[in-house]
């Protein structure tokens, strides 16, 4: 069976900002400021990617930050399962 | 809405306000920019066209268009063509009398459009004293239209005194059409400045709709409110002035500003045909005053932290001062009742 895969939802934006990643949905529209520091570059989301996906050179707990990340995107309704 | 993060200085605005053209087929009496006839000297499609591209790169999430009736511009569509191929959402602000079947089929196309329909009462002999004779009766054809395509649709009302007592009816018209209801804040700008002391709400009007918005979760505000906003609305928008750090505007020649209010020759921040878009918001004076503005005489306000001083373009319109704080505010429209029926005891 195939990973689900994860993508910005169609309704939401994201782009690149001092502190990180700012993230928008139409739908609200409400933001969402994450203090990710160069952690994430902007076009991780862009793309349908897996769950377990994640740019290279990310440490074993910096992976585990970033799938509690993931899954509050997901709760929020800025990332979508595919 | 997290402060901090915008007080860091966002990159790029997360909306901006263009104001395509001051031509309008309607002449309605709340008009923040007095439109009418076109400017002289409105952008070009050309140059429109540039800016979509550069508002584009700078990654600005979202285009809120107004007028004028930005309909009028026989290259709009052509503009929001521009704007949806580079993924960016538009929301469109129109009277509704030039909205017809073939063009919501156009703009069905896209998901990335919203429309709100101005409609200033809930019958046509209120929306109609401010909007002109038979306003009311196209504007609502053009909900029906618009709401039975997949656009996301609200009516969008000013409020003034005049219409205050029919918020809620408006809410229920709007439901019955199957669209959401936006309230706007009457500001004292363009021909809204030369009706402002008729149709201006009351303070006990403004309190009153204070308390049904706190019990409205769905109704939006454009957060034109957050110096009225109750406890229960925290958190569902922003809790202070947005201009030159989530926003900014663009007038119909080029010419940009803090917001849509303040466009006069004491706010302009630079010109589109002089400088780049990214230059202007990254440079402009004006814009730097505004994201270092504090609001230091509300600081001893217990509602301080929820509304930061309000809305500085009334403080300006109304007092010249734009360190003086929204004279609009719960507070005051609390004090202000206070004060009257203390006078009126008195006497």
């Amino acid at each position: 069976m195939a990973a689900a895969g994860i993508a910005l939802h169609p309704a939401c934006r994201v782009r690149r900002e001092g502190f990180g990643l700012l993230f928008y949905d139409l739908r609200g529209p409400r933001l969402l400021f994450a203090e990710t520091g160069d952690l994430i570059p902007v076009d991780f989301f862009e793309a349908p990617r897996g769950m377990d996906e994640f740019p290279d050179g990310v440490s074993a707990r910096q992976k585990t930050v970033l799938q509690k990340f993931v899954k509050q995107l997901l709760d929020k309704g800025f990332l979508r399962e595919q | 809405m997290s402060n901090k993060y915008v007080e860091m200085g966002l990159r790029a605005p997360v909306n901006l306000t263009w104001e395509v053209s001051l031509a309008c087929n309607l002449r309605c009496t709340t008009c923040l920019s007095s439109s009418g006839e076109p400017a002289a000297g409105e952008l070009t499609t050309a140059e429109a066209l540039d800016l979509v591209e550069q508002v584009h790169q700078a990654r600005v999430f979202q285009i809120n268009f107004g007028g004028g009736e930005p309909f009028m511009r026989p290259d709009f569509e052509q503009i929001l063509d521009a704007c949806h191929s580079r993924g960016i959402m538009t929301c469109i602000s129109t009277n509704g009398t030039l909205i017809d079947a073939e063009r919501v089929a156009r703009l069905s196309k896209t998901k990335l459009v919203a429309i709100q329909v101005s409609l200033d009462g809930a019958s046509p002999a209120t929306c109609d004293a401010v909007r002109g004779k038979g306003v009311f009766n196209r504007a609502v054809e053009a909900v029906k239209l618009l709401a039975a395509s997949e656009i996301p649709t609200s009516i969008n009302t000013v409020l003034t005194t005049q219409n205050a007592g029919e918020i809620p009816a408006m809410y229920e018209l709007a439901r019955s059409l199957s669209v959401s209801l936006r309230v706007s804040r009457f500001r004292p700008s363009g021909r809204g400045a030369d009706n402002w002391e008729q149709l201006r709400p009351t303070p006990s009007q403004l309190l009153e709709f204070s308390d049904w918005l706190a019990k409205s979760g769905d109704v939006r505000t454009g957060d034109s409110f957050f110096s009225l906003t109750s406890q229960e609305r925290q958190g569902l928008g922003l809790n202070l002035c947005g201009a030159a750090k989530l926003t900014c505007c663009v007038g119909p020649t080029g010419n940009m500003y803090p917001c849509a209010f303040l466009q006069t020759d004491r706010f302009f921040a630079g010109s589109l045909r002089e400088r780049s878009f990214q230059q202007i918001w990254d440079d402009s004076e004006i814009y730097d005053s505004f994201r270092s503005l504090r609001i230091h005489s509300c600081e001893e306000c217990t509602r301080f932290d929820q509304c930061h001083g309000g809305c500085p373009a009334v403080a300006w319109h109304l007092k010249n001062d734009i360190n003086g704080g929204d004279p609009e505010c719960l507070e005051r429209c609390v004090t202000s009742i206070a004060d009257t029926a203390r006078i009126a005891a008195a006497a």
